[in-house]
């Protein structure tokens, strides 16, 4: 019996990538590390990763205040008409725009953006533009400066958005309707009145760059990304260089976690291992007295966090180990020195996962632009209702990319994450031991950890999914 | 190790690779193989090749898919047929294709289409989804021609 549960938006799923391509992808990933392990450089390289301006002129107009209005505007916007829609449209996941909007177009089309053009989303982030506007109001009826917020503590750091990225995955994964338009809606407003309460308390800048979940999410990603801003400067670095510094805040580890746990969780939601013993654990919680519904949840929620336990759980073996070739840094130290290397993993991962279902089901944002409380012409659950813009009855092209190039890029993206994951250990490797032995020696440990979720990635690809 | 070393080092992996690559991958027309076919279908199958196949069936009891969940393997391009027969009113709903038909007691749900997206597909019941149970009765494979 397979049990069904919320994916996302489900709709089409991929064919899981053929065994030969399994086979050469897996020696693939061993060549490339023995050859990158003789030719990584000697020095290190990312930790500083330079910084040449762009022309001052563009740097004004960009972070100049009329951009930033816009810009937050936008995202309010956005923001506005997803709990409009998701509360008044039709409740077909696929057929309104809150869903589709929240669980597509920004959770995953925000991702090739942060790691192109850079930290993107701060501009954007409708909780920051309106935490601004707020203070801004306040400011200017009090005609003087407002009490200074609270003090982030520094023990909090990343905790409250790894909260939230875990409440994110389990109203995607978890919660049997939580891709259903309104339950999109009614999220969105929670988390908003969250964030506002700890705005109001720490301060818009301190809660949008440390805590608000997807402020620090796509800002992992943006990290990637050549593009940075420094002061009133917006400038060039070499890529990768700004992932050197993730790891200082607390809470960290578990977030990096979380993102490629949830991701692990989704891939094996469906495959054999996992529908297998779904129904023991969930009739496990149903001698507990929880309904069928309930009892399948809980199942779900034990299996995503197991999922998340065990990518802490191995990334900590390999900093037991290469804490064990010696040298005085702590497991704690060692744990967030290497954690640079699993962002562009965690990447590889969203990228190889979700490509096609941003490809083809993002296409929905066109029409639902125009008709955003749903319609769709095949279905007759939705209401002919709007057409903004013209374009209420523009169809999904299937023909943007074929099973055989998904495959492809799948299995290209999770080599490129384990080459630049390689990079960033050797480089963080180089820079805390002041022995080569002891960076070399330490380096097998995390190579090895590597290849470990590479692997996984590669067999999460492979899972007959039908 | 000298520059050229490196490059020479690089140059062989990539080869190694390549070669690899040519090797292990199935020769498209003739080594893929045929998508899996059950007994009754390859003695109904024509010999003579058609690109339509044989009707696929799917009954529904209290819209609950007789047999389990049934999974329905084809090639790109192929002419799929799909009836889901109902013991009472339903709705079906096949993914991605986005095509729904009504189901009753006397007239099954006929679906004809031509499988040209590529991916893994649920056939739904309305009626079971919104009963507020398993809802998906079929999965439509459709693999690379």
């Amino acid at each position: 019996m397979i049990f069904e549960i919320a994916h996302g938006i489900v709709g089409r799923k991929d064919l899981p990538i053929p065994d030969w391509l399994f086979g050469w992808a897996a020696a693939l990933v061993l060549v490339v590390s023995f050859v990158a392990l003789a030719l990584l450089w000697p020095e290190p390289r990312l930790q500083d990763g330079g910084f040449r301006p762009l022309p001052r002129r563009l740097s004004r107009v960009l972070l100049s205040r009329a951009v930033a209005v816009v810009c937050g505007a936008i995202g309010v916007f956005l923001l506005g008409v997803t709990v409009w829609s998701g509360l008044n449209g039709v409740q077909v996941a696929t057929a309104n725009f809150a869903s589709v909007f929240v669980l597509v177009v920004f959770w995953l089309g925000v991702v090739p953006l942060s790691v192109v053009f850079g930290d993107v989303f701060r501009a954007f982030n409708p909780w920051r533009a309106i935490g601004r506007a707020v203070a801004w109001v306040a400011q200017t009826a009090a005609r003087g400066p407002l009490p200074a917020p609270l003090r982030y503590p520094e023990r909090l750091g990343h905790w409250p958005g790894v909260v939230g990225l875990l409440a994110f995955a389990t109203l995607e994964l978890v919660a049997s309707s939580g891709d259903q338009p309104e339950s999109v809606a009614i999220a969105t407003l929670v988390y908003s009145a969250a964030t506002f309460v700890g705005m109001a308390l720490f301060g818009v800048e301190a809660w949008s760059t440390r805590a608000e979940a997807f402020g620090v999410y796509f800002n992992l990603f943006s990290r990637i990304s050549p593009f940075t801003r420094r002061g009133d400067q917006v400038g060039l670095r070499r890529p990768l260089s700004g992932l050197s510094e993730v790891g200082s805040l607390p809470g960290t580890v578990p977030l990096l976690a979380v993102m490629i746990g949830s991701v692990s969780f989704d891939g094996i939601g469906e495959a054999p291992l996992w529908t297998g013993m779904a129904p023991d654990i969930a009739g496990f919680f149903g001698d507990l007295g929880l309904s069928q519904q309930m009892a399948l949840e809980a199942a779900f929620l034990v299996g995503l966090l197991a999922a998340i336990a065990i990518v802490l759980g191995f990334y900590m073996l390999g900093v037991a180990g290469a804490r064990s070739v010696g040298g005085r840094l702590s497991t704690r130290q060692i744990a967030r020195a290497f954690l640079p290397s699993m962002v562009p993993i965690a990447l590889a991962y969203v990228a190889a996962h979700y490509i096609t279902e941003l490809l083809y089901r993002g296409q929905a944002i066109v029409e639902l632009s125009s008709s955003p409380l749903g319609y769709l012409a095949s279905n007759p659950l939705g209401d002919e209702g709007t057409d903004l813009f013209g374009t209420a009855n523009e169809p999904i092209d299937y023909g943007v990319i074929s099973a055989t190039a998904a495959w492809y890029y799948q299995v290209g993206f999770v080599v490129a994450g384990h080459v630049a994951g390689l990079a960033l250990a050797h480089d963080k490797a180089l820079a805390i031991y002041d022995e080569a032995r002891l960076a070399v020696r330490s380096q097998y440990w995390m190579l090895a950890v590597m290849v470990g979720f590479t692997s996984l990635a590669l067999w999460l690809l492979a899972q007959s999914n039908g | 190790m000298s520059k050229g070393q490196r490059l020479g080092l690089i140059a062989l992996a990539f080869v190694v690779m390549a070669v690899a690559f040519v090797i292990a991958r199935p020769d498209d027309k003739s080594e893929e193989p045929a998508p899996e076919r059950t007994a009754r279908e390859r003695a109904s199958e024509p010999t003579a090749t058609t690109d339509t196949r044989p009707e696929e069936r799917v009954a529904l009891r209290a819209h609950k898919p007789v047999g389990g969940m049934r999974r329905i393997v084809t090639k790109k391009g192929e002419l799929v047929r799909l009836v889901v027969e109902s013991d009472a009113p339903d709705e079906i709903h096949l993914h991605g294709y986005d095509i729904t038909r009504e189901a009753r007691r006397s007239e099954p749900a006929r679906f004809s289409f031509r499988a040209d997206i590529e991916g893994v597909f649920e056939v739904e019941s309305h009626e079971a989804e919104h009963g507020g149970g398993e809802s998906v009765i079929a999965r439509l494979v459709v693999e690379p021609s």
